[in-house]
């Protein structure tokens, strides 16, 4: 019997062989990303020849992911993994990482996509501490929010995906130069609706959105969460509620997940108008894709700052 | 003579002052070694240099309470206490393993918590662990205390697996996939000694002094001790996570050791059981959290001692000790919901039978809500009731504070 039970475990822990990176792949390659911008964009330039999961579902706070089971079962199968970076999965993705033991997409091996890696990032603290909240040592990483995002996400993706499949390399580069065009159309849209904002002033809850009003133009007057990562307390929503009306402010940004009663009040106490947008793919319906999102979300802001809607 | 003279040439050189240093040396003052080669200049990282330092931080856990105690001999009111300081530091050692170590400090002393080597290279899922580390048992017994949901571990694990129970010794464990939702792990470990230091509810003699449990020190493989672990846990639907585990800590050989009248009670052995269920559920937006679980527990094997004494005189030389092997169950179950990613609340419930030879049950209700200020500190506010059916009653009202200053990331727990 414990004979029998040692060559179960035994069975049932056996290592599972890699593919031979030179064999001609027989099924979808599969690629895990950690937003579902992320395999929006894998799908575009992938097409059949990828199978994508994303782990965010798009409504989350991009902070606050709960591992599960099929995450870590899907870490463990995957040719490819991309993700942000600049630490915006730093409470998940090291974890999984480390359990699910897929030598083919630890940082550093053909399989791993960093797709903010050589982006110039906004807000790179000059030194760390706590007492500036919760930072990230390599910036604002939510890049994924910003006009040129995109594109600068697909080139790293389309690099992943030609390492690890060069065979479908004439397929990717042909899907990508398709997406490319997609995407500078989309930015025009963007810029052209961004002209009536500049100087603009806006809240935001989180710092979510400052790749985009940088891009535009918008000022922001201020942040609900007095730093990133801590709650707004009474005091610092007083003095955001005094500076809103002594400095105009024309809207409050928020996502999702942060559109809740501190930004009610403060929008009943100043006047001032919410804008729920997007902060990433599928959170709101419409935004099954970057570029539907992305459109969404200028739609939004048009909304509040004036301007034509994107679509 | 040689030191004196060192101190008097680098003085003379004129060494370029330190930067926490005093801007001139007075006379009868410690002075202070030169500051090492920078690597620039020596062309070489030597080992001094601090490039490869892990990745340190400290805890401090500190419980301020009120408690109401049943014995009326006790003493109530009010307490503060530093209950612990945690020193940990964490760093790849090669490029398959990685080590730790974590060393607490109470009032009265300074202990090595943990101290350990991770070991991937055996391919697959598999690990070894190797060095002092908390067992492997339940969801609960892996953990510092300051980690915990609530204020203490659950009644029926103090009772029957002890505050906290560390071994030195080796675990291999290893997980599987089964399907695309379904995590399979299991665990089993070799050590030394698995008694826990600190029992909640121990055996005493007719004096009320403790009867301890030892293990010997040098054994038979036979006679070390084992745990095991086997646990599955899958997505339920886009929220939810369901976990099923059962867990074994077994000791084949101990004694019980009574000083007072000179016996020991040698040969015994101590399994615990435990079955576990959770579930755990979380919103869209990921911040609002439910969290549903609890464990059976069972204690078989020897599990408790008492003293005879017919003329009621300690030491006389007419003492036996009676040892008890009837078989303990006791169970926890607990739920805790989250509102936002700050604050959190929750009711624990626990039971156990007590292995007192008088077959009382001890049972315990926790309520505690958590604020945390940011991920590095936390507030605590929990009430516990500690109740005996022989109608003793403990009421405690605590307030705990934890701070971490550092790093202190967690793997994934299974």
């Amino acid at each position: 019997m414990k004979n029998s039970l040692l060559a179960l475990l035994l069975v049932l822990s056996g290592p599972t062989l890699p593919a031979r990176a030179d064999t001609p792949r027989t099924e979808a390659l599969r690629v895990v990303t950690t937003l579902p911008d992320l395999a929006d964009l894998v799908r575009e330039i992938g097409g059949a020849r990828v199978d994508v999961q994303s782990l965010y579902k798009g409504k989350e706070n991009t902070h606050a992911l709960t591992a599960k089971p099929s995450h870590l079962v899907a870490m463990s199968k995957a040719d490819l993994f991309v993700q942000v970076g600049l630490s915006l999965e730093a409470s998940f993705v090291p974890g999984l990482m480390e359990s699910a033991r897929n030598a083919r997409i630890q940082p550093g091996a053909p399989g791993f996509v960093n797709v903010s890696e050589g982006w110039e990032a906004l807000e790179v603290p000059e030194s760390l501490s706590r007492k500036a909240g919760d930072v990230h040592p390599q910036g604002n990483p939510h890049m994924n929010l910003d006009p040129r995002g995109g594109a600068f996400m697909a080139e790293r993706i389309l690099a992943g995906l030609v390492r690890v499949d060069p065979a479908g390399k004439e397929e990717y580069e042909r899907r990508h130069a398709e997406l490319a065009k997609k995407l500078a159309e989309a930015r025009a849209r963007w810029d052209a609706l961004g002209q009536a904002w500049k100087g603009k002033k806006v809240v935001v809850y989180h710092q979510e959105y400052d790749y985009l009003a940088a891009y535009h133009g918008l000022e922001i007057l201020g942040k609900v969460e007095p730093k990133p990562g801590i709650p707004p307390t009474p005091n610092h929503v007083a003095e955001l509620i005094a500076a809103m009306k002594s400095g105009h402010a024309d809207a409050i940004l928020s996502a999702p997940w942060s559109n809740n009663e501190t930004v009610e009040r403060i929008a009943e106490a100043s006047g001032v108008k919410v804008a729920e947008l997007p902060n990433m793919c599928g959170g709101i319906p419409g935004t099954d894709t970057w570029i539907a999102m992305m459109d969404l979300l200028h739609q939004r802001v048009g909304e509040v700052l004036g301007g034509a809607p994107a679509r | 003579m040689r030191l004196s003279l060192s101190a008097a040439a680098l003085c003379a050189a004129g060494a370029a002052p330190f930067a926490q240093g005093s801007p001139f040396q007075t006379p009868g003052m410690p002075s202070q070694a030169p500051p090492p080669q920078a690597d620039a200049e020596s062309g070489q990282s030597d080992r001094f240099s601090s490039s490869f330092n892990p990745a340190i931080s400290f805890i401090a856990d500190i419980v301020f309470d009120y408690l109401d105690p049943a014995d009326s001999a006790a003493d109530d009111g009010f307490d503060a206490e530093l209950r612990g300081l945690e020193l940990s530091a964490n760093a790849w050692v090669d490029p398959k393993a990685w080590a730790y170590f974590v060393g607490a400090a109470d009032e009265e002393e300074l202990s090595i918590e943990e101290a350990a080597v991770h070991f991937t290279g055996l391919g697959g899922n598999h690990v070894v662990r190797a060095g002092r580390f908390f067992i492997d048992f339940g969801k609960q017994m892996q953990i510092h205390p300051h980690e915990l949901r609530t204020l203490e571990r659950p009644l029926v694990l103090r009772a029957y697996l002890g505050e906290e129970v560390k071994g030195d010794g080796a675990q291999w464990d290893c997980w599987t996939s089964v399907g695309e939702e379904t995590v399979v792990r299991w665990s089993v470990g070799v050590f030394a000694d698995l008694l826990p230091e600190e029992a909640a509810f121990p055996a005493v003699d007719q004096t009320g002094e403790e009867i301890t449990p030892e293990v010997a020190e040098r054994k038979d493989a036979g006679d070390l001790n084992y745990t095991a672990r086997l646990t599955g846990f899958r997505d339920v639907g886009e929220h939810g996570v369901l976990q099923l585990g059962g867990s074994l800590r077994s000791i084949p050989d101990f004694t019980f050791v009574d000083d007072t009248n000179g016996l020991a009670a040698d040969g015994l052995d101590s399994e615990v059981w435990g079955l576990d269920l959770t579930y755990g559920w979380t919103s869209d937006t990921g911040l609002e959290r439910w969290t549903l679980g609890g464990e059976l527990l069972a204690e078989t094997g020897d599990s408790g001692v008492t003293v005879d004494d017919p003329d009621t005189t300690p030491g006389s030389g007419d003492e036996t000790l009676s040892v008890l092997d009837d078989a303990l169950f006791g169970w926890f179950a607990y739920g805790d919901y989250a509102w936002s990613r700050f604050d959190s609340a929750g009711l624990q419930l626990s039971m156990a039978e007590l292995a007192d030879g008088a077959d009382t049950d001890a049972s315990e209700v926790e309520a505690y809500y958590t604020h945390l200020f940011s991920e590095f500190h936390r507030l605590r506010l929990a009430v516990t009731s500690t109740d005996l059916d022989t109608g003793d009653e403990d009421l405690r009202v605590a307030l705990q504070y934890t701070a971490t200053v550092g790093a202190h990331g967690h793997g994934i727990s299974f």
